[in-house]
């Protein structure tokens, strides 16, 4: 079947800056695919090429079967896009800037603006320029969504959004894919990403450094442990527990890395008083110092 | 059956785009309704600057020649002073030979570098560039708008002149006034069109405005120095002033006009070209 995205050595620098090199990627009709990567990675400049906002320096692009820079109009009419750092006019409120896009997509219909309003509690009649942040963020995803796009960009979507409303996107995101909707979604945070994507691109200062399924990589992913005990427990006693390394103790408190499944470690802690217990996902920065080598000082 | 539900039963279809007039007709719609104060911010201070000079011209018609009869003879008509013995050549002298063409200019130029490089700088265009608009399509509005905008803001000022001229009985030819006017409109729209040239390879609003406006300064001493040193009046070739000349005082050149108008345009499909082929930062 036909990738809705697919580059080939993608390459875009900026003089003798680095913007993205060599990037090849495929994504599969009707999947969510993640694409992870710290701050300045080449994230939103890879979002940027494929929507023709920046000419690839080498390489190439093609999203629906068709040329990135060549059919760029065509492309843009079946994608949704939320850029990074969403912005528009100040002056216009929300359904005035829906009304713009529909007229700019050809459509008087805002489709499914109503319901995405409702969902997201987003403020269509104020002025975008009185809006916090998260709540221009919420046109914002309405903006992307609201035309029943096949393809959804959507670069860092839930920075400024409350929790309760990152839930309520993440189900949207959810319906879209079963709607059979392709979503291509960047994010720095590895649990928005682990929830809904089915495959996840690193990348790491500008290059591509691994395409994954999301359940090999969180089968790999580890966690931070730490128990706090009534008494003294010697740290040997979890050290032989196969996938925990890095053990450590202060006082009543032990800590570690574990890998893989918890249940020896759980036993072995219900051997003694428990007092308390934290269990920590590892940032992006480790994984990517785990699995992926050495942290790049000159990352951007 | 739930709105969701209805969805998913909808098979995906390929979206389209829509016609590029269609795209068009909708950025011209939006950026003259983000501009809709303009005609009266714009339009009334200009016009108010005008209607003063009208104003004041039947108590000071009799005076003024003698006023300036001792000035040199080549700065006065470098100055188009020499023969301030009606009302249209006095408001040619004090607001059409420098003050209205630059201010209307920069009204111009300004209208352009929003659309086009102040919405890149404020990251406007990575939303609007993600709908089906083609570029030379935004570019052509961008241009469109100011056009549009310029000649609202010109009709109030028109408005405003003809309307206090009468009041005070100074009359004013409707028939100069409005060639005046048209003359002004061309070269506005002349450097409309460099400020789109410009902003197809400016990223920066203030340097594309700095561009545009620059050139206008420039042409306008070119043909100054240019009309003051026999030596130097060649240079005057080079200043879309020299075809502007005195408009209002000598009648309009539509031939000139049509020829800063079609530099004007040419300047804008150059920058359309442009700005396809630059990265959108």
């Amino acid at each position: 079947m036909l990738a809705v995205i697919e580059t080939d050595e993608l390459t875009k620098r900026y003089g003798s800056a680095r913007g993205i090199e060599d990037v090849s990627l495929a994504v599969e009709p009707g999947e969510v695919f993640g694409f992870l990567g710290p701050n300045g990675a080449g994230k939103t400049t890879t979002i940027r090429t494929l929507l023709d906002l920046l000419h690839p320096t080498s390489g190439s692009a093609r999203l629906f079967g068709l040329d990135s820079r060549r059919d760029s109009t065509a492309i843009r009419a079946r994608l949704g896009n939320l850029p990074g750092d969403f912005a528009y006019d100040p002056r216009l409120t929300g359904r005035e800037l829906l009304e713009f896009f529909g007229e700019l997509r050809g459509t008087t219909d805002l489709g499914r603006a109503p319901e995405l309003a409702r969902r997201f509690e987003a403020n269509l009649d104020r002025p975008l320029g009185k809006l916090s942040r998260g709540n221009r963020q919420k046109v914002g995803l309405i903006q992307a969504i609201f035309h029943d796009p096949e393809l959804l960009i959507l670069d860092e979507p839930t920075s400024g959004l409350d929790p309760l409303m990152q839930e309520e996107f993440l189900e949207v995101v959810a319906e879209e894919r079963e709607r059979g909707c392709t979503v291509f979604l960047s994010s720095h945070d590895l649990d928005e990403v682990e929830r809904v994507c089915d495959r996840v691109g690193i990348i790491r200062n500008g290059r591509l450094i691994a395409v994954e399924r999301m359940s090999d990589l969180t089968g790999r992913a580890f966690r931070h442990v730490a128990l706090e005990f009534a008494d003294r427990v010697d740290p040997a006693e979890f050290a032989s527990i196969t996938g925990v390394t890095e053990i450590d103790r202060v006082g009543n408190r032990i800590t570690f890395r574990a890998q893989g499944e918890l249940d020896a470690v759980v036993k072995t802690a219900a051997r003694h008083k428990l007092v308390d217990i934290e269990l920590t996902h590892p940032s992006l920065e480790e994984i990517f110092l785990t699995f992926y080598g050495h942290h790049d000082d000159g990352d951007r | 059956m739930t709105a969701t539900a209805e969805r998913q039963a909808t098979p995906q279809r390929a979206l389209e785009p829509p016609p590029p007039v269609r795209v068009l007709r909708a950025l011209i719609r939006r950026g003259l309704r983000d501009r809709r104060k303009a005609p009266l911010t714009w339009g009334i201070s200009i016009g108010a600057l005008c209607a003063f000079e009208v104003a004041i011209w039947p108590s000071i018609e009799n005076s003024i020649g003698k006023a300036v009869e001792n000035y040199p003879k080549g700065l006065k008509e470098a100055f188009g002073i020499a023969d301030l013995n009606t009302v249209e050549a006095y408001l040619e002298a004090e607001m059409f030979s420098l003050i209205l063409p630059l201010a209307i200019a920069f009204f111009a130029v300004r209208c352009v570098a929003d659309v086009l490089s102040a919405a890149e700088e404020q990251h406007h265009l990575d939303t609007l560039l993600s709908a089906p608009v083609p570029r030379r399509v935004l570019v052509t509005a961008a241009f469109g708008v100011s056009a549009v905008m310029v000649a609202a803001v010109l009709a109030v000022v028109g408005t405003l002149t003809w309307v206090v001229g009468g009041l005070v009985g100074a009359g004013v030819s409707a028939g100069a006034l409005a060639g005046g006017l048209l003359a002004v409109w061309s070269l506005a729209i002349l450097f409309a069109g460099l400020a789109t040239a410009g902003a197809g390879f400016l990223h920066r609003s203030a340097l594309v405005t700095a561009m545009a406006m620059g050139t206008a300064v420039a042409m306008y001493v070119i043909d100054l120095v240019g009309k003051l040193a026999d030596g130097a009046e060649f240079l005057r070739w080079a200043s879309a002033f020299k075809y502007y000349d005195s408009p209002l005082r000598d009648g309009v050149d539509l031939l000139a006009c049509a020829g800063l108008l079609a530099v004007g345009l040419a300047c804008a499909a150059v920058g359309a070209v442009l700005f396809e082929r630059r990265d959108v930062l």
